[in-house]
């Protein structure tokens, strides 16, 4: 079976190693953005399945990144990752797939990125 | 000396810088010693309405029989003349039998020597000052020559007499003056309305010679603890007099005297001097204040000459008094808008420490989370020993505590926002009771439910209010070192015309410690090991959204009660939430 493709969107590089080191490790294909702007050009180059994206970055945030690839990509699906804890509750209101808060224990992200991938229409 | 030149040093006596009594007398005795008059005598109008013998010539000899009597006006040659202020003169045949209230057989033996006699009125346009009494031995009767000169001195003295009145009566009213200007002083003054009012009652008493003056007021007003202030002694007997006078005055709403109620309840018997007047502004009575008259005389002063001060000052005082409790009002006024800004002001500083600490919580979780994560997979990757294992374990277990904190801070920071329901709040105090007593932890902790069942269903966020609760009982538990009681309350009152509902938490932990009371809702401050000192800044900061406030009665040695009230209509959190 082919590898599920990630992009893992953060500003801090040892987050983005770190992530990338964990997901490998579970079996799926990882690329890296340190922005919205990088990120978005990722996607227009390549096909991705799923997206982690931080929130709070320079440049364009999350959030703007957010609504950008829903507009291009309606069916990809997209993770909030951040420290914010409190957005938690009403994260679907910013049209995200999920939302989970930055901790060293990545337990809470590998399960909703292998939940969302497994309802993920093929494209 | 013809009369003329009588006259003259008459004139120039009159207008000399003499006493006044020095002039009458001096008067007197020119116009005994110049001229056929044996007998020269004043009569005054008193302040009573009575007719003095007060001056006389040297030589008289009618005098000191004549001032033993006064007599009213209308009474006798004397008092006819006053009241019909025309000169009359007679001989000792026609002399009517009744010369003041002295009737004949006991003068006739005096006056049986004088053959002319004549009484003339000491009076202006509008006032009368007295009577004039002249007779002679050696004269027949009076010409026209010697009324004209007679009139002419009369004139003089009245014009003494006169004057002397204005002095008096301005003196008074410089006085009068003074005491008002006094009592103005001190109602614009800042003192205390308990000072003021002992002030003015000090000044009245100085003023009108009172043996004592008391202010009452009624109980609505000024809501003092004591609703009298007296200056001075009431005699124990007078008190109920006094009490009476002050109900009639507050029934009528007017000035009275106790001689007036005597008068009206035909009372002759002997009474004190009293004098009340109401005190009202604007329509509304306020209380009444009474004058003792002096002690040490007997006569009607008070009464008579108060009055008109009295209504006067009065007026003043209610002025006053209507000024203090409206400064009294806008004192509360201001406290109370201090209060909010104060507390607008600590909400304004929650916010921003609150973003601050949003801030550095933010960056120091993302380098946690990197730790945290690597040792994790250090510890997947290396092959260690049992030591090696135990050390990664407390750092991955230690990065996990404070990532907890930091969620803690980053949620306390901004908090999720509210969902407003009508929720019953015996119902969740129950369900945390049960959940405590179920806890070992709590096995000594002995805790009495006791609700007001007129506390129906409160607006708020159960889940948040359960937090708030959750902490308070919480610290209750840690206060008594987990041993001791707890009482529970719930109520209802109103706070600024506002329903509110209570919770009231009791414990006996021996109270909060006084220096620190201050600071027990500011984020991070803990006296507990391990503490985050969040607990009740987050629970201070969910009620104040709600709309309401914790109160703390701390009770030093004994425990401390915290108290939560909500709003019980929620259109403030509605507000609060947009």
């Amino acid at each position: 079976m082919k590898k599920a493709r990630l992009l893992v969107v953060d500003d801090e590089e040892n987050i983005r190693f770190l992530f990338k080191e964990e997901l490998e490790e579970e079996g799926y294909s990882v690329d890296v953005a340190s922005n919205g702007l990088e990120a978005l050009d990722k996607i227009k180059q390549a096909v991705f399945d799923l997206v982690i994206l931080d929130i709070k970055m320079p440049g364009m945030n999350g959030i703007e990144a957010l609504n950008e690839i829903k507009n291009t990509n309606k069916n990809l699906p997209v993770i909030l990752c951040s420290a914010y804890g409190e957005f938690k509750q009403d994260f679907s209101s910013w049209a995200s797939d999920g939302y989970v808060v930055k901790s060293a224990d990545t337990k809470e992200l590998k399960q909703t990125i292998k939940d969302l991938l497994s309802v993920a229409k093929p494209l | 000396m013809n009369q003329l030149d009588i006259l003259g040093n008459i004139i120039a006596v009159s207008h000399s810088n003499l006493e006044m009594a020095s002039r009458i007398k001096a008067i007197l005795n020119i116009v005994s010693q110049e001229t056929s008059f044996d007998e020269a005598i004043v009569y005054t109008l008193d302040t009573d309405k009575k007719l003095t013998c007060r001056y006389k010539n040297d030589k008289s000899s009618l005098f000191h029989l004549l001032s033993e009597y006064r007599s009213h006006i209308g009474e006798g040659i004397v008092g006819s003349v006053a009241q019909k202020r025309l000169p009359e003169s007679f001989t000792f045949k026609d002399l009517p039998p009744r010369l003041g209230c002295l009737f004949y057989p006991d003068l006739e033996k005096f006056i049986k020597k004088y053959k002319a006699f004549s009484f003339l009125p000491l009076s202006d346009d509008s006032y009368l000052y007295g009577v004039f009494f002249i007779c002679s031995s050696s004269k027949e009767r009076l010409n026209n020559s010697d009324k004209a000169f007679l009139s002419m001195v009369a004139r003089e003295i009245g014009g003494i007499l006169r004057s002397n009145q204005l002095i008096i009566s301005s003196k008074k009213r410089i006085s009068e003056l003074a005491t008002l200007s006094e009592l103005g002083k001190i109602l614009s003054s800042n003192a205390i309305p308990q000072d003021i009012l002992n002030n003015i009652a000090f000044i009245i008493a100085k003023a009108l010679n009172a043996s004592f003056v008391t202010i009452r007021l009624s109980h609505s007003f000024l809501k003092l603890d004591t609703q009298r202030f007296t200056y001075g002694v009431i005699e124990s007997e007078s008190e109920e007099e006094v009490k009476k006078l002050e109900e009639e005055v507050k029934k009528r709403k007017e000035i009275l005297s106790l001689r007036d109620l005597a008068a009206e309840w035909h009372n002759n018997a002997v009474i004190n001097s009293l004098l009340t007047a109401p005190l009202t502004s604007t329509g509304r009575f306020l209380g009444t204040v009474t004058i003792g008259g002096p002690q040490t005389l007997s006569g009607p002063a008070v009464e008579e000459n108060g009055r008109y001060l009295i209504e006067t000052i009065a007026n003043y005082i209610s002025n006053g008094l209507e000024n203090t409790l409206l400064t009294i009002k806008l004192k509360d006024m201001v406290k109370e808008l201090h209060n909010a800004q104060k507390r607008l002001l600590e909400q304004e500083t929650f916010r921003n420490l609150g973003e601050m600490t949003a801030n550095i919580a933010h960056e120091i979780k993302n380098p946690l989370v990197i730790i945290g994560g690597f040792t994790k997979r250090l510890a997947k990757k290396a092959r260690l020993d049992h030591t090696e294992n135990r050390y990664i374990e407390i750092i991955i277990k230690e990065v996990a505590r404070l990532e907890a904190i930091l969620n803690e801070v980053l949620n306390y920071a901004k908090e999720s926002p509210m969902v407003i329901r009508e929720s019953k709040l015996t119902d969740f105090i129950d369900e945390l009771v049960y959940l405590f007593t179920s806890d070992s932890a709590w096995e000594k902790i002995e805790i009495i439910k006791e609700y007001d069942n007129n506390v129906s269903l409160v607006p708020c966020d159960d889940q948040q209010i359960k937090q708030v609760l959750i902490n308070i009982l919480m610290n209750a538990h840690d206060a008594m070192k987990g041993d001791g009681k707890i009482t529970i309350q719930t109520g209802h009152k109103s706070i600024n015309d506002r329903p509110f509902a209570s919770i009231s938490i009791s414990d006996t932990g021996g109270g909060i410690d006084p220096t620190i009371i201050d600071n027990i809702f500011n984020p991070f401050f803990t006296t507990k090991e391990g503490g985050t000192g969040l607990g009740l800044a987050i629970s201070n900061k969910i009620i104040l959204n709600h709309g309401g406030h914790i109160q703390i009665n701390n009770l030093m040695g004994k425990g401390a009660t915290f108290i939560v009230h909500l709003p019980m209509k929620n259109n403030i959190i509605r507000e609060e939430i947009i």
